[in-house]
């Protein structure tokens, strides 16, 4: 029994857990730092604790704080969002030793699926394709050539300490091979320490292909099948879509039971995603695809599926966490539609998407048939430096594809922000370029330069200049709809730039 | 071109067949501007070409300034270095990444106006560059 949830989280997604606690009749409990006092998720639940100073390590990245303010409010389950603590074991492990329910998979499996090289042994051992690769246990110069070799070109050698793309070379051919071996090995060992390297095979221009999935306490797991989230920019998702333009009725069948295998192999409970990479340009019906990663927790993109299949996956999540069934089984479950959302962000297109800080001037979202926005900001809000420039998410549903592209277009078209610079007019080029059009667009799409590049508008159309006018003529200072002034500035009380004087933001 | 204001800070446009909803925010002579998904921003009284980022680009004295309230993480010119564009001359520090500023063109360092660990606000000039 789940009676009051304290949401570990900030921004848009404490928001739908604060809604999805309200239609459920639990008391939801919100966390802010002190530069969120004012925040809209704040408001959006029953009772709110402060954590502590605007840096995520001292607030939203505190389990102490957090499991404190659980304490003092007398929650009795702790929902992470994404982001921040949501798939760190040590968070979950601690929130059930102190006698919290953690929503989501156990700590132990948030653990075994956070290791790469674990989480790949793991759905390997259940029959889940991987992407071929190999860790020579032989790691000299000529035994990890010899591992190349075996996997096949065109290959990538990685850092096996590494991340970020460090110490990772693209070897195309056999003679590429013992420069981009050495050259690895030297960046891997300045950055990590350690030289040890392993070998995959490079999937070229692939589909980010990814399965939801839901499990209960009871042994129930079920699929919600697939989300396409190949339009990224530097491996951040833009935009996500259900179902995905690519994947055939063949191979979903295949790739939404592997991942129930996998799901099932590992014993997961509550929300999960698996990834996976798509290499569509092999044949259609032999598309092959190897399981990238699961991420154990809620996605951003959730709204998509939710959509598709008609459901509410938080109320699941919390209806599970509690100890109830899952709500539907396998066969009730059925796609219809098609969605798509477009993720945005305080980002300067025309500045290689620096983040931006200031104060929303104006704000009013889009509303629609089929529309859905799900944000954390409200007009008059100021966007701090400290967290992610996430604002808002817009959702369009329609019956196919086109008119779900078409619908979410016109409702960015139908999305005034001022006073930040938001990343609306490049969604808008993605959506309407041929390659999106066309579903093509694979994850080093946007990255390349036959990408939509955003080109900053020099011109004023002469509609706009007469409103501006108009709008001087009339007095000029826009006004909120309160009648009040907009707020322009921090006050000094709880402005984090006085505070942080001298301090290092880590 | 006929314009009604609906609301504060929107007005409908009409300019022969075209109907648009624009919107308008300001502060002080400085507006920010909305129409059918693009954005616009100026300063109000200047012409209506000048509707470009409040850096000037183009004059003889180009200002470094940072984008965002950032601290100055290192400097790594001095008064009277000679730079290429695209040069890193400061690199500031916010929302936990680097970013480094960057010459817009060839030239010399006029003046550098700030030390390294403070903190900047945003459109404030961190170092002044001579074009060459």
């Amino acid at each position: 029994m789940v009676t009051k949830v304290l949401i570990a989280n900030r921004g848009e997604v404490a928001v739908r857990i604060a809604r999805a606690c309200r239609e459920l009749g639990v008391t939801s409990v919100a966390v802010y730092s002190e530069a969120d006092a004012g925040a809209r998720h704040v408001r959006a639940a029953d009772e709110a604790v402060c954590i502590g100073p605007a840096p995520s390590r001292d607030s939203y990245l505190s389990s102490a704080a957090l499991i404190d303010a659980a304490r003092q409010t007398g929650a009795d389950a702790v929902h992470p969002g994404y982001g921040f603590l949501a798939e760190n074991h040590a968070f979950a492990a601690e929130c059930v030793a102190a006698g919290l329910i953690f929503v989501g998979p156990p700590p132990e499996v948030i653990r075994q699926m956070g290791s790469k090289i674990e989480a790949r042994r793991a759905m390997a051992a259940a029959g889940v394709p991987v992407v071929p690769g190999e860790v020579p246990s032989d790691q000299s110069d000529a035994g990890v050539r010899r591992a190349i070799d075996a996997i096949g070109y065109p290959a990538l050698v990685k850092a096996s300490a590494g991340g970020g793309g460090k110490g990772m070379r693209l070897v195309r051919t056999a003679a590429e091979a013992a420069a981009a071996i050495a050259s690895a090995r030297r960046e891997a060992t300045a950055a990590f320490g350690d030289g040890a390297l392993y070998v995959e095979r490079l999937i070229e221009q692939p589909h980010h292909v990814e399965v939801q999935i839901m499990g209960d306490h009871h042994g129930g797991v079920v699929h919600l099948f697939e989300r396409e989230c190949s339009v990224q920019r530097r491996h951040q998702k833009v935009i996500e879509e259900s179902p995905s333009p690519v994947v055939t009725p063949d191979l979903r069948r295949r790739i939404t039971s592997a991942a129930l295998s996998g799901a099932r192999a590992v014993n997961y409970r509550n929300a999960g995603t698996m990834e996976f990479l798509v290499d569509a340009d092999a044949a259609a019906t032999d598309a092959p695809f190897y399981f990238l990663e699961m991420n154990t927790r809620l996605q951003v993109e959730h709204p998509v599926t939710e959509a598709v299949a008609g459901v509410d996956l938080v109320r699941a999540q919390l209806l599970i966490a509690a100890g109830g069934r899952l709500p539907w089984t396998q066969d009730e479950l059925l796609q219809r539609g098609h969605a798509i959302e477009a993720r945005v962000y305080a980002e300067d297109p025309a500045h290689d998407f620096l983040p931006q800080a200031g104060a929303v001037r104006l704000y009013r979202e889009p509303q629609a048939p089929g529309v859905r926005v799900d944000s954390g900001v409200a007009e008059g809000d100021t966007i701090g430096v400290h967290y992610d420039p996430l604002m808002a998410k817009v959702i369009a549903h329609a019956e196919t594809r086109d008119l779900a592209r078409a619908r979410l277009a016109a409702a960015l078209r139908d999305f005034p922000i001022l006073g930040v610079r938001t990343n609306i007019p490049f969604l808008l080029r993605v959506l309407e370029h041929p390659r999106f059009v066309a579903g093509t667009i694979d994850t080093g799409f946007l990255d390349r330069d036959e990408g939509p590049i955003h080109q900053p508008d020099s011109s004023i159309p002469a509609l706009v200049s007469a409103a501006v006018d108009a709008h001087f003529a009339g007095g000029g200072e826009r006004a909120g709809t309160s009648g009040a002034p907009v707020a322009t500035g921090l006050s000094s009380a709880w402005d984090p730039w006085t505070r942080l004087r001298d301090r290092r933001i880590p | 071109m006929k314009v009604s204001p609906l609301e504060p800070g929107v007005y409908r446009v009409t300019h022969g067949t075209d109907r648009g909803l624009v919107y308008v925010a300001s502060s002080g002579t400085q507006w920010w501007a909305f129409w059918n998904g693009g954005v616009y921003e100026g300063t109000h009284g200047s012409s209506p070409a000048a509707g470009l980022p409040r850096r000037k680009t183009g004059s003889a004295h180009e200002p470094i300034a940072s984008p965002m309230p950032a601290t100055v993480l290192k400097i790594l010119v001095t008064q009277g270095d000679q730079i290429r564009k695209g040069d890193t001359l400061v690199v500031v520090e916010a929302m936990k990444m680097e970013l480094p500023l960057r010459a817009p063109a060839d030239g010399t360092v006029t003046a550098v106006r700030c030390r390294e660990g403070e903190l900047v606000q945003p459109e404030v000039v961190l170092v002044e560059v001579e074009s060459a």
